[in-house]
């Protein structure tokens, strides 16, 4: 079968994406698409906003365009080391400028379209477009700036996005820290370097954890999932997104192995792509294999892997005990005399494709499963992955006796009596409260279960060996006394307990001390943190710390006190937090004495 | 647990007991104490097989001269090493509640890797293996001649044990067969030229013991000390080998007159069918070969391969069943058919004659059996209806009793799905079996199914093409990828190690969580003998009745011999052959009390009370009339609702005094009074 490969020009008013290709083959159109999509829009979280200013002469100008017209005016467009900047004609200053970090992605004119353009989407939604208006090599130098950005992006995407993203989960996960994060970093009493500076070391281990998160397995309808859309004019278009990719990749490691022989060097990205439809690989139920087709050798391999591992199958399956034939038995047959699968020489091409698809689900489905279970063994050992390829990863099991199935269906666990610790059911009288969850009123102390249940026993215990001493007891002018001093409003009972602030406070003013509070505890947790000072950075450091906490005194508790101080004379509600700084200076200002003094 | 039988101390290696497990026991035992035959059946998943195992075991211990061994049979090799396995746990019970040592000695010879050495088997207690040992004549003289007759017999999973018979007795002939006949012959005569030049004495002396007659045999026979061999008849014994066949020269002549007699009955242009009477008239006017001989045709090359003293009888087997073919011929005027097809039906242009000697009647292979043994016990998950056994094998069982499932939650949701949700009637008969409506809501059923049961769902086709083409033109109509998104898809071949694989695949997706999809054929590998325990299966589709092929001339034949000779209409036979098909199907999916699993019949034809009427009771009590003639959306409603029912919690306290019993409750008067109901439900 003749293959024709030709180029079709199409025009479409929509942008298009920028790995884009149109391929006839036969009339049928084969369109390419690879979206790249981010799934996650970050905002800005670091206070590092992208400069305006020209650059530095230090930065690397990896690429500069002329005649770049933006917002209807002409200018140069330079693609830089770590962004993308473009600034009118006749001046040296940037208009426009963009960190690649803060580039989601980039789209393209469709080609043949009059205008030759490019356009950059950034997380924030924002977009710049940038009209190529060289007459002689606009097209070139959209090219050459569109592969550019293609290789760039993606390493500044991952690298900025993955610390990004860790710490926007961080901070949408822990309300507190987002509230601290506010306190602290918005208000700007400590920078958002020096608030993650521990924040990011301590989460590191806990990076780890998560990178290892399960794997999502493949979904077995994944080659269902690229569903060529027919567009008018006879054409076939499959959208592939490097999901499916992984997908296919994972699945036939053999189309991955084909891939990386045969991109760049011999075809294009999307003339692999191409082929794979076309091929017979894809088609499960076609028979005839053209000349062109790399991916024969796919299949054949795969059918080489399947053959010799039922080869193997069969051979061990002898040697133990084969679960469906039952060796050494003479086999059962039908009545009527015709088995039904008897393997007949002469079946009709129909017959042969139908078997091949039913052979081909069964490889599919292997493959998917043996892609899960490969993924969680080695990763990135490609060694392991090309001698599995298969689908059949693992022989060892096959070793395993055959003793383990006739188990199940064995053993009746209901009529034996249950071992082990009995557990008491949970009984539900009211499934949709439990459903629901409880309902909190208001935050108030929380005790736990292990406290209630540690302070009755205490209570009982104390009960049960009390013994009056009556030749010891109070005079009752004493003890009424001493009642009239514990009663509300007497003399014990005058100091705010946790209830009078409760009552005499609103609970807004309480939410603010609160804020207040956990601020002051992670700044004074920065301090402390600083002793021993054993090195230059803690000095300094401490000392930093010092005066960030004497702005938070100035900024943050100040106008508090005022203002509770206005509404509330008689309490003073923010003394403990006075006394936590005080104290921190009073440990600095001996630090510091001592200092001296061994100097001198 | 100790158990109370009527005055037998059962040891039962369980704590609890289930109530028809009891009911199950107490039957048994009658059996034995009547001597008699029985067919019981009773569900898959009630423990059959250990309630069988423990009682005739302490039947043995209680009574040793009345019985003296367990012969257990059963089908394929892993159900045997269950039951060694159920055996294994009893007799370890066993030995620790008397604190005896183990003095029983069990046997299972489940393959020629573990066959036994004959003489052990004689003193074994217990004998497990396949029933081809026993039914299938050429097997039965080798292993089982010598088993005594005070032994009970047992033929688990027997509902297809009329056709084990039927196979084990007929012989199949093809151009390949009498070639090697005919190079066997050639073999045994330059054997008997050597042996003539060398040792004539020895052939002497076989000469003189065919003069005698077969005296010892029959010496054996009527001092019952062998099974009687069908391939053997009575008459033979009686007589001497006729003066034509004597001398080994003569019988090699002999054997190639018959043999170029079968290769001219090959070279025919159209199917031929006739009696056995018939063939023989044949063979006398046109190769003047008489009955007598060919009676004694076996026995004759028996008696010749031992006096030349060949080992390896193997290699005869293709002169062995040509004389087996022969002796069965000349013996049985009725029960047998000859046809001789010049080519298959399916490709007409290719000659390749073969002559099917088939068998029509189970009750051949299976009288000495019957005959010779106390008690031969058949039981099964799936046996109804009951009373057809006994018909077509021939025998009076005193006792015959089918139990049901106790259960403390209906476990089992079999729904008749009849129409597509276009109203479109859902059935495999052969008239809509192209009917693209009727295969695209089958897929519509499958994958709308496929979005509700958790874990495995097992789908059975009525044979392999027809599933060949479902899923062809499911591939083509896009279903396929639609349920792929749900779960994986795996489909039975026609190569069993194929089908291993993607059985073991199959099984792993449902273990990891992922889900899938096994597409099988009702009468194929997977319907029989693999299990799919708790979420291995949770619903079970049956698409169609899985009638058998009707065109065969063979089965023409059968089902004509049944309506002569046992007055059961054709129709009653294949109804009820597909319906125990089917039936063994979807009890697949429920091994158990604590397991659970959804039986989908699609095709309106099981809402008949005829079909309907033909599954075990266990399965047609759970059929309620407002699931007769279901639509596809109802069914996944109902199906839905099923589930979710059975995703509740289930405790051992919820069945205790329902579906299983402490030996407390089971020993109270009302449970016991319950309990003997139960078997006369009967």
């Amino acid at each position: 079968m003749a293959v024709y490969v030709k180029d079709l020009i199409r025009i479409s008013h929509n942008w298009v994406d920028t790995h884009t290709c149109d391929v006839t083959t036969r009339g049928w159109i084969l369109r390419l698409l690879i979206n790249i999509t981010a799934s996650v829009v970050y905002p800005p979280l670091d206070d590092s906003c992208p400069s305006t200013t020209m650059a530095s002469l230090s930065e690397e100008v990896l690429l500069v365009l002329k005649k770049v017209r933006q917002r209807k005016q002409d200018g140069t467009l330079y693609l830089m080391a770590e962004r993308i900047a473009w600034g009118p004609e006749g001046k040296d200053r940037f208009t426009v400028s963009h960190l690649y970090s803060d580039i989601r992605c980039q789209k393209i004119s469709p080609d043949g379209k009059a205008k030759i353009q490019l356009q950059l989407v950034l997380h924030t939604g924002e977009s710049s477009t940038f009209h190529f208006s060289n007459d002689s090599s606009a097209l070139t130098d959209r090219e050459a700036a569109k592969d550019l950005l293609q290789q760039l992006l993606p390493k500044f995407k991952k690298k900025a996005n993955k610390e990004l993203e860790e710490k926007n989960r961080m901070l949408q996960e822990d309300p507190v820290l987002f509230q601290l994060y506010k306190d602290l970093v918005v208000s700007q009493v400590i920078s958002a370097e020096e608030f993650w500076a521990n924040r990011m070391s301590t989460t590191n281990t806990e990076n780890t954890l998560s990178d290892k998160k399960q794997d999502v397995g493949i979904s077995a309808a994944f080659l269902a999932d690229i569903r060529p859309q027919t567009d008018g004019c006879n054409g076939l278009r499959y959208n592939l997104t490097p999901d499916i990719i992984e997908s296919i990749f994972r699945t036939y490691p053999a189309v991955q192995q084909k891939y990386g022989e045969n991109v760049p060097h011999n075809l294009t990205e999307k003339e692999f792509w191409t082929r794979f439809f076309q091929s017979h690989y894809f088609h499960r139920d076609r028979i005839s294999t053209g000349a062109l087709d790399i991916f024969s050798e796919c299949a054949k391999q795969d059918e080489k892997g399947n053959v010799t591992h039922l080869e193997l199958y069969r051979y061990i399956r002898s040697g133990v005990l084969n679960v469906l034939t039952a060796e050494g038995l003479p086999k059962e047959k039908k009545i009527g005399g015709k088995p039904a699968s008897t393997s007949n020489p002469n079946r009709t091409g129909k017959e042969n494709s139908n078997s091949a698809i039913i052979k081909r689900f069964n490889h599919h489905s292997a493959m998917i499963l043996a892609a899960g279970s490969r993924r969680g063994d080695a990763p990135n050992d490609q060694a392991s992955e090309t001698s599995s390829t298969d689908g059949n990863s693992r022989d060892s099991d096959l070793f395993q006796p055959p003793i383990k199935k006739v188990w199940w269906s064995i053993d009746y666990l209901d009529l034996q009596r249950e071992d082990g610790p009995k557990t008491v059911a949970l009984n539900l009288k009211k499934s949709d409260r439990y459903a629901h969850g409880p309902v909190p009123l208001e935050s108030q102390k929380y005790t736990t279960s292990q406290d209630i249940i540690n302070s009755i026993t205490c209570i009982r215990h104390e009960m049960a060996n009390y013994v009056p001493n009556l030749a010891q007891v109070l005079t009752s002018s004493a003890v009424s006394s001493a009642i009239a001093a514990l009663s509300p409003g007497g003399v014990l009972m005058q100091t705010g307990t946790q209830q009078a602030i409760n009552q005499m406070v609103p609970s807004e003013v309480q939410g603010e001390l609160k804020h207040l509070y956990i601020a002051a505890g992670e700044l004074l947790r920065h301090f402390w943190t600083c002793f021993p000072v054993n090195s230059p950075f803690l000095e300094e450091k401490v000392v930093k710390m010092r005066s960030n906490l004497e702005r938070f005194q100035m900024t943050k508790l100040r106008p508090f006190q005022e203002k509770v101080q206005r509404q509330y004379l008689s309490a003073n509600i923010t003394g403990h937090l006075e006394e936590m700084l005080q104290t921190a200076y009073n440990k600095l200002h001996a630090w510091q004495t001592r200092r001296m003094m061994r100097k001198i | 647990m100790k158990l109370n039988i009527e005055g037998l101390l059962v040891y039962f290696p369980y704590d609890y007991i289930y109530p028809e497990q009891y009911s199950y026991m107490l039957e048994l035992k009658r059996t034995l104490d009547a001597k008699g035959h029985g067919v019981l059946e009773m569900p898959s998943g009630t423990g059959k097989t250990i309630s069988l195992l423990s009682l005739i075991l302490a039947y043995q211990k209680a009574y040793p001269l009345e019985i003296t061994k367990l012969i257990y049979c059963s089908r394929t090799v892993p159900e045997i090493e269950k039951v060694v396995e159920e055996l294994r746990k009893l007799i370890e019970f066993h030995c620790k509640e008397t604190g005896e040592a183990n003095n029983f000695l069990a046997l299972a010879l489940s393959s020629r890797k573990n066959l036994c050495i004959h003489p052990e088997i004689l003193h074994a207690n217990i004998v497990v293996y396949s029933y081809h040992y026993l039914l299938d004549p050429k097997i039965a003289d080798l292993v089982s001649k010598e088993l005594t007759k005070k032994a009970v017999v047992v033929f688990d999973e027997a509902h297809n044990i009329d056709n084990v018979c039927i196979d084990s007795m007929s012989v199949n002939i093809t151009r390949r067969t009498l070639d090697r006949c005919t190079s066997n012959v050639e073999t045994l005569q330059t054997t008997i030229q050597r042996i003539k030049e060398t040792d004539a004495a020895k052939l002497k002396e076989e000469y003189r013991r065919l003069v005698e007659g077969l005296k010892e045999a029959n010496v054996a026979r009527v001092t019952d000390v062998y099974l009687g061999n069908p391939v053997l008849p009575a008459e033979v014994l009686q007589e001497a080998v006729p003066g034509s066949i004597r001398t080994a020269e003569h019988f090699v002549g002999f054997l190639k007159r018959f043999l170029e007699y079968l290769k001219s009955r090959l070279r025919v242009h159209h199917v031929v069918q006739e009696s056995a009477p018939q063939f023989l008239k044949d063979i006398f006017q046109k190769v003047c070969i008489d009955r007598k001989p060919l009676r004694f045709c076996a026995e004759r090359l028996r008696s010749l391969l031992r006096t030349l003293e060949i080992s390896d009888l193997t290699d005869f087997s293709a002169i062995t069943l040509i004389s087996n073919f022969a002796t069965l011929v000349s013996t049985y005027s009725q029960g047998f058919t000859i046809i001789i097809e010049p080519f298959e039906d399916r490709t007409p242009s290719i000659a390749n004659p073969v002559l099917h000697f088939s068998c029509m009647d189970p009750s051949i292979a299976i009288k000495p059996v019957f005959e010779r043994f106390q008690s031969v016990i058949i039981t099964s998950g799936t046996l109804s209806p009951l009373d057809i056994y006994p018909k077509i094998l021939d025998f009076r069982p005193v006792t015959v009793a089918s139990f049901t499932m106790t259960l403390a939650r209906t476990c089992l949701c079999p729904l008749i799905v009849g129409r597509g949700n276009d109203q479109v009637a859902l059935s495999s008969k052969f008239e809509t079996r192209e009917d693209f409506a009727v295969i695209r809501n089958y897929g519509n059923l499958l994958l709308e199914m496929s979005g509700v049961v958790p874990d495995g769902i097992v789908a059975f086709f009525t044979s392999y093409m027809y599933m060949e083409n479902i899923v062809a033109s499911w591939y083509e109509q896009g279903i396929l990828e639609n349920i792929q998104r749900n779960k994986l898809i795996f489909i039975e071949t026609p190569d069993a190690a194929e089908t291993s694989m993607a059985l073991e695949k199959y099984q792993e997706a449902c273990e990891n969580g992922r889900g899938a999809i096994l597409l099988s054929v009702a009468r194929g590998k997977v319907s029989e003998g693999i299990d799919f325990v708790h979420h291995f299966g949770r619903a079970v589709i049956m698409f169609g009745v899985p009638y058998v092929y009707t065109q065969s001339r063979i089965l023409k034949a059968r089902l004509e011999y049944l309506r002569d000779q046992f007055q059961i209409r054709e129709n009653d036979f294949l109804t009820f052959d597909a319906m125990r098909h089917a039936a063994q199907c979807v009890g697949r999916v429920i091994r158990g009390k604590t397991d659970y699993g959804l039986m989908i019949f699609a095709d309106k034809r099981y809402a008949r009370a005829d079909k309907r009427g033909k599954l075990p009771r266990w399965i047609q009590e759970h059929i309620s009339d407002g699931s007769l003639n279901l639509t596809v959306d109802e069914t996944v409603q109902m199906s839905k609702h099923f589930l979710r029912q059975m995703a509740q919690p289930f405790r051992q306290e919820d069945q205790l005094g329902l579906s299983l019993l402490t030996i407390e409750q089971l020993e109270s008067e009302e449970m016991l009074k319950k309990i003997s109901q139960m078997a006369h439900q009967a």
